[in-house]
């Protein structure tokens, strides 16, 4: 079993043994164990993940797991983990360049952000991540870096963005969500400009509100991919604490709630507008 | 430690309201709580919840898969309550049901107990079809239907196996594990104070009678729909045009054709009968 890895400075190995627990974890948990550099994971029926110095990942497949769902783990929650050991602040977002600017969509799982960026890579942006974006911030500048996992769709947003589905893969057997076929991806890094949060309500308008302030710094640390792993990771949350400061007063960030039934173009006009703004 | 307390119902049965009169009874203040204070029940199958703390996105796993980790999402949530001494009240439309390795949804070890609203089944049906803006014998086939089940993939909440409306009561009152002390809709409506203060007895919180009738009075269907116009719910659907609907009992011969009432009725005589919506003669009570 072959599996790349999402990032370059990071080997992954698959394994018949058993990839082993950490012995005295600072947080455990049924299925995940953290310590700052050493992290487990246990996804029931798929693989025991292990992440060890922020470079290496032991994958224990399950005996009836698909390749897909092992890879899907990997560059998700296993990824993460890896980013979180290396210091570089993970997003859960998707990115995007549009317009010269460096653009992250945040939001929780489902929320339309992988959508939403497609709906601008088909209006002239560039992809650059999904559902993940690392951040990598300097003493003078911010940038997104890009990582090798493709784009997830599920399939009613595939017909809502006019996409074929025939011919596409789907990320497990068991799901109607499919990757998209790769776009040609940034193999560079790309300066980041503006953060937007997108949530949903039941309300029929979109409500816009740009973020001054100590208001920045609250949002940003909540959309921290795996935020509860730092729960294991003190040193890693503290050295976080002095990045997202730095990012609070370099981004624009945005928060937008959409109505929960509403058209894909219209969430991206909207984002649009604040980007060019 | 057991420090959960499920709010359980079908929807549509008045889980909601009780919301708002405990949250209203917990405050204790003279003016009637915002509907915004719904959030201190927070929902069981929330999925941005269950990803916060298990670190999986639900929605790239299948529902029965999501199953498996709930007992642990739960105890969890019940571990961080205890470092605050708070009861963990959580609402919940699950049926009573087992995941794939035969553990119940939700553990023993954690639930003091659960409060379960039962409403005519007849009632819930024009209820719930208004709520989700659908077809009313789409709903009438949804309350017979042994597999029923809400949400899941992307919706923002997991997916929770409903049943159909009898076998959804029956399963939480077959079980052992965990106290189940239950309620009629139409009781919270026409003997509040007994209904309400023998929910306060249960779940073993300091009775006042006048905090009781306060609450009752700053819960009123009424007083909820007023709210609700004048600020918005966040629980609503989009397409729905209010959450706090009727409330009426009754309000099904409204809507149903007679087909309808006896289909429903047929499929769910003795549980009916057992809650007093069939009387010893076999008729409808209301």
């Amino acid at each position: 079993m072959n599996l790349d890895s999402p990032i370059d400075s990071l080997t992954v190995k698959v394994i018949i043994d058993d990839v082993g627990k950490l012995s005295a974890p600072r947080l455990s948990r049924p299925s995940f164990e953290v310590d700052e550099n050493d992290f487990f994971l246990d996804v029931r029926n798929i693989a025991r993940y292990r992440v060890q110095n922020g470079n290496k990942v032991f994958i224990n497949p399950h005996e009836n797991a698909d390749i897909a769902s092992i890879k899907l783990f990997l560059n998700g929650s296993v990824l993460g983990a890896a980013l979180h050991q290396q210091g570089i602040l993970p997003f859960h977002g998707s990115s995007f360049e549009y317009e010269g600017k460096g653009v992250i969509v945040c939001g929780h799982s489902g929320v339309g952000k992988s959508s939403v960026m497609v709906a601008f890579c088909q209006n002239g942006g560039n992809f650059i991540n999904d559902d993940i974006t690392p951040v990598r911030i300097t003493g003078s500048a911010t940038f997104i870096t890009p990582i090798k996992t493709g784009i997830k769709l599920w399939d009613d947003s595939l017909r809502k963005l006019n996409i074929e589905k025939n011919g596409l893969e789907k990320i497990r057997p068991a799901l109607e969500k499919f990757y998209l076929t790769e776009r040609e991806i940034f193999s560079e890094e790309q300066r980041l400009d503006h953060l937007f949060i997108l949530g949903t309500h039941q309300k029929e308008e979109f409500i816009v509100n740009e973020l001054t302030g100590m208001g920045k710094y609250d949002v940003l640390r909540k959309q921290i991919y795996r935020r509860v792993y730092l729960k294991g990771m003190p040193a890693t949350e503290k050295s976080y604490f002095k990045q997202l400061l730095l990012l609070a007063a370099r981004v624009r960030v945005t928060k937008i709630l959409r109505p929960e039934l509403c058209d894909i173009y219209e969430t991206m006009a909207n984002i649009q507008n604040e980007i060019l703004r | 430690m057991k420090n959960t307390v499920w709010l359980v119902s079908y929807p549509k049965s008045g889980n909601t309201w009780f919301r708002m009169f405990l949250a209203n009874y917990l405050k204790n203040v003279a003016a009637p709580v915002s509907l915004r204070e719904i959030e201190s029940t927070p929902l069981a199958s929330s999925a941005i919840d269950f990803e916060k703390v298990i670190g999986l996105n639900p929605f790239e796993l299948t529902a029965d898969e999501v199953d498996f980790y709930r007992p642990d999402f739960y105890r969890i949530l019940s571990a961080e309550a205890e470092n605050t001494g708070e009861v963990n009240y959580k609402k919940n439309h699950d049926a009573y049901t087992l995941n794939a390795n035969g553990e119940p949804l939700f553990p023993e070890e954690t639930s003091r107990g659960a409060v379960y609203f039962v409403r005519n089944p007849l009632d819930v049906c024009v209820s719930y079809a208004n709520h989700g803006a659908g077809k009313v014998q789409r709903m009438v086939d949804f309350l017979l239907n042994e597999e029923s089940y809400v949400a899941g993939r992307r919706s923002g909440q997991l997916r929770q196996k409903l049943l159909s409306w009898k076998s959804h009561i029956q399963s939480w009152q077959k079980q052992s594990l965990i106290p189940v002390h239950i309620v009629r809709y139409e009781d919270m409506q026409q003997k509040p104070t007994e209904t309400f203060g023998s929910i306060i007895n249960f779940l073993c919180l300091e009775y006042d009678e006048e905090r009781l009738k306060r609450a009752i009075t700053h819960s009123d269907f009424r007083a909820l729909q007023r709210m609700e116009q004048e600020e918005g719910f966040p629980e609503r659907k989009q397409l729905c045009k209010s959450f706090f609907w009727k409330g009426k009992i009754g309000n099904y011969r409204d809507y149903l054709s007679d087909k309808q009432i006896q289909r429903i009725v047929e499929y769910n005589y003795d549980t009916m009968k057992l809650f007093g919506y069939i009387d010893e003669h076999g008729n409808l009570t209301v």
